[in-house]
Formats: structure tokens, sequence, C-alpha cells
């Protein structure tokens, strides 16, 4: 017995070794399952505040490209403006009984946005993760889509009080449902982990006609993204390893790398469309 | 002593904070990124109790983790080169070195100092990628990664090591 003891005293820090790897290994396992605690993350409260002071010291580093995309934008949306207004003018100009555009009150857009900061971000790791200054304060919750000015990032992961942890496209775990713009055949958008501009479209049907340059947007299954949001466009193409299905090359719209502004995509109607769903495949079983 | 619990301490702070705020967004060639951090793992003191060893690697890979959205990656890929750390320095030192003494060139010799690191960063690279690959695997690729990041960082150990070497001995009063 005495020399039983010694032995464990002895060997102490074998069993320190052995816990702690079981504890490193139980977190590698919680972090594959989809949703997890926010204490171990870029999101608490420490980790988040330290990466959004080294944010605001090196949002100053990019300003210039910020500026250049915002005027771009701008440029854009006030064309838009214009050519609406032009419309008006003409169906003022047409017809007598115009009464003007009464939207129905009644009906309200699904989709609201809010604008968030990003604090930390990568694109140097096989999973990254963005960082991003609003929470659960803002009424921020997963599963909600962050889209940027150029195009779709990613979705609401997990949520502390004050920052939230988006899974963006430059993570093999998460996987965009997305169409060819025009056609309505939909494949879903994996990274494989290789380059931060492009990603890989799969499980596209053989028959769908495209070209190189065509533009690839969200299709709208998933009660995340609204249809039509764009994702990329084609860059290359070949037959998948069971021939039936095409894997594109996407290059990306938005630039991971220069990523400083996102905005979050609340669907008011998302909890009825998950529930319904649900609903629907509890049936089935 | 509590000269030592000072010093290591800041060796923490400086490399964490260095591998967080820096080397964590470094991705040379889509390849290679340094892990410095372990250089405070490296620098601990010879004959320290393995427990304090096992633990300090263990919350530093923690801290790193929870800045990098990896729990348990770096954590792992830590305490198992924390574990192997004294192995390792009996292995090239040979079991008389002194008691206290840090690691560095002018204690185990350039070439020591070498192995020890290179050893060292072999197992914490080999650990981390693995654990990473579970996600993706694509063995050439994984190689790649693993081999460009182990020159990165030892490159930068080396680097840091000779910059460190003077103030060192002005303040080791042994």
């Amino acid at each position: 017995m005495r020399k039983l003891l010694d032995f464990l005293v002895r060997k102490r820090h074998w069993f320190l070794f052995i816990l702690l790897e079981i504890i490193s290994f139980v977190l590698i396992y919680q972090n594959s399952a989809y949703q997890r605690s926010v204490w171990i993350s870029s999101a608490n409260v420490v980790t988040g505040h330290v990466a959004s002071l080294s944010a605001s010291i090196t949002s100053y580093l990019n300003l210039r490209e910020i500026n250049k995309t915002l005027t771009e934008r701008n440029g854009e949306l006030e064309m838009q403006l214009l050519t609406l207004q032009n419309q008006m003018d003409k169906i003022y100009a047409d017809s007598l009984s115009f009464a003007g555009f009464a939207p129905d009150s009644t009906e309200q857009h699904a989709f609201r946005f809010t604008m968030a900061k990003v604090v930390n971000n990568s694109v140097t790791h096989l999973s990254n993760y963005i960082t991003i200054d609003k929470g659960t304060k803002d009424g921020i919750t997963p599963d909600m889509g962050v889209v940027s000015d150029q195009g779709v990032v990613g979705i609401v992961s997990h949520v502390s009080r004050n920052f939230s942890v988006i899974l963006p496209l430059l993570n093999p775990k998460y996987r965009l449902s997305c169409k060819v713009l025009g056609s309505n055949y939909f494949g879903s958008l994996r990274w494989n982990g290789r380059d931060a501009r492009f990603a890989q479209l799969e499980e596209l049907a053989r028959h769908v006609e495209f070209q190189k340059g065509d533009t690839i947007v969200t299709s709208g299954y998933s009660s995340i993204f609204p249809p039509g949001i764009i994702v990329g466009t084609i860059t290359d193409f070949k037959k998948q390893h069971d021939d039936n299905f095409y894997s594109l090359d996407v290059a990306l719209a938005t630039h991971f790398d220069t990523l400083t502004n996102v905005r979050i995509l609340m669907n008011s109607k998302q909890d009825e469309q998950l529930r319904l769903e649900e609903e629907a495949m509890g049936n089935d079983t | 002593m509590i000269h030592n619990i000072i010093r290591n301490l800041i060796y923490f702070f400086v490399f964490v904070l260095i591998q967080v705020l820096f080397l964590n967004h470094i991705y040379f060639l889509r390849m290679a990124t340094p892990f410095l951090y372990i250089y405070f793992l490296l620098k601990l003191p010879v004959g320290m109790s393995r427990g304090y060893v096992l633990i300090f690697s263990f919350l530093t890979g923690l801290v790193i983790d929870s800045f990098a959205n990896t729990p348990g990656m770096h954590t792992a890929a830590c305490t198992l080169a924390g574990f192997l750390r004294d192995p390792l320095i009996r292995f090239f030192m040979g079991k008389d070195l002194p008691e206290g003494i840090y690691p560095s060139f002018r204690t185990f010799g350039y070439g020591g100092f070498l192995r020890y690191t290179l050893s060292f960063v072999v197992i914490h690279h080999m650990a981390l990628f693995l654990i990473e690959s579970f996600s993706l695997y694509e063995p050439l690729y994984l190689l790649l990664r693993i081999l460009g990041s182990l020159c990165m960082t030892t490159l930068l150990i080396c680097i840091v090591e000779a910059f460190n070497i003077s103030p060192q001995k002005s303040g080791e009063k042994q």
C-alpha cells in the first residue's frame, strides 16, 4: 500500500498530464459541435476588449480602402436612386390618376439589419472566425446572417453580451446554399482551407448551364439569407469524382482580409419558418 | 524567487500579446504561421517541478486558444510539449545541470539550445497541426504547413534568443 502511494506521488505529473489532455480534447470535441460555449472564444470579456482595442488602432491603417469602397457603393446607390426617380417622374407624367405609391402598412419586410464593426478577424487559419462588437445587448442571436457591402460574410455562431463570433465562409464547418444567378439549381459552397479569395461550390447538377464569370448568389432556401445576395463569381469548374455533379471555383465577392464593417441580417420570420420546418420533419418520423 | 515569478509573468504577457496581436495574422505563402509564444515555455527555468510546467503550458495554450477561437487545439499541443520538456532537457543536456538556470544559448551552448528548441517545436507543431487536420485532411498540404511553420517558429525563437542574451547576463545573479 505504501509502495503504491509512493508510486502514485512520484508519478503525479503523469496523472496531471492525462487530466489536462482530457480537458483539452473535451474542448476540441465541444468545439466541433455547432454551438459552443462563449467563454473560451474571442467573444468573452477580456479577449473581446483586447481585440477591439487592437482593431481600433489597426482600423486607421486601411481607411483609404474603406473610403474607396464606400464611395463606390454610394455612387451605385445614387445611380439606383436616379433611375427610380426617373421612373417615378415618368409615372407621374403619364397618368393623371396616379395617387402616389402607398405601401401596404400591414406587410413588413422580413429582413432588417444592424451595422457592426469587426474587432478580430483571421484568414490565416484553417477554421477562421470573425469577432464583431455587437452582442445580445443589440439583439443579436446565433444563426443570423452577416453580409458586408461586397457580399456574404457568414453567420453568427455565438454571442455574448457585447460581442459575437461569426462563422465566415472561410471555415470548412460552414456550408452555404447557393445558386448560379439566372438558374434555380442550387449547390453548396464550402471553403477548402487553401486560398482566402476562393471557395468551392459543390453538388451542382451537371446539366446546369453556366459560364466562367457568372455570378453566384444565395439561394434563399435557408431562413438565414434572403435570396439573391452576391457570393462571388465563377472562375473555374471541373467534374466531381462521381461525375454527376460539377465542382466550381468561386472567387468570393467579399475581401475577408480587409473586412472592417459588416451588417447583421435579422430575419423576423426565421423562428416561424424553423418551427414549421421542424414540425414537418417531426411528422415524418 | 520573486524575481523569477516577475520575469516569467513578463515573458508570458509579452509573448502571448505578440502572438495574438501580430503573429496569428501572419500566413506566409498561405502555409506558415509562426508560433512564437512557446518561447515562454522553452525559457521556464530548468528544474521547475513538472507539475508546474504542465499547468503553465496548459494555461498558455488556453489563453492562445481563446484569442484564436480554436478551443483545445493549442491547449492540447502545449500540454504535450510541456510534458515532454523535462525529458528533452535531460536527453540533450544530461542530468547534471544546475537547478534554476534558464535555457539559453549561453547555458546550453548554441548546438544544445538549438537541438532542444527544434525538438520542442517539432513536438508542439506536429500535435497542433494533426489536431487541426481533424476537420480537413490533406496529407501533403499538412506536411507543408508543419514544415513551413516549423522553420518560421524556430527562426523567430533564435532571433529573439540572440537579442535576449545580453540582458540575461546582467540580470542573473548567481
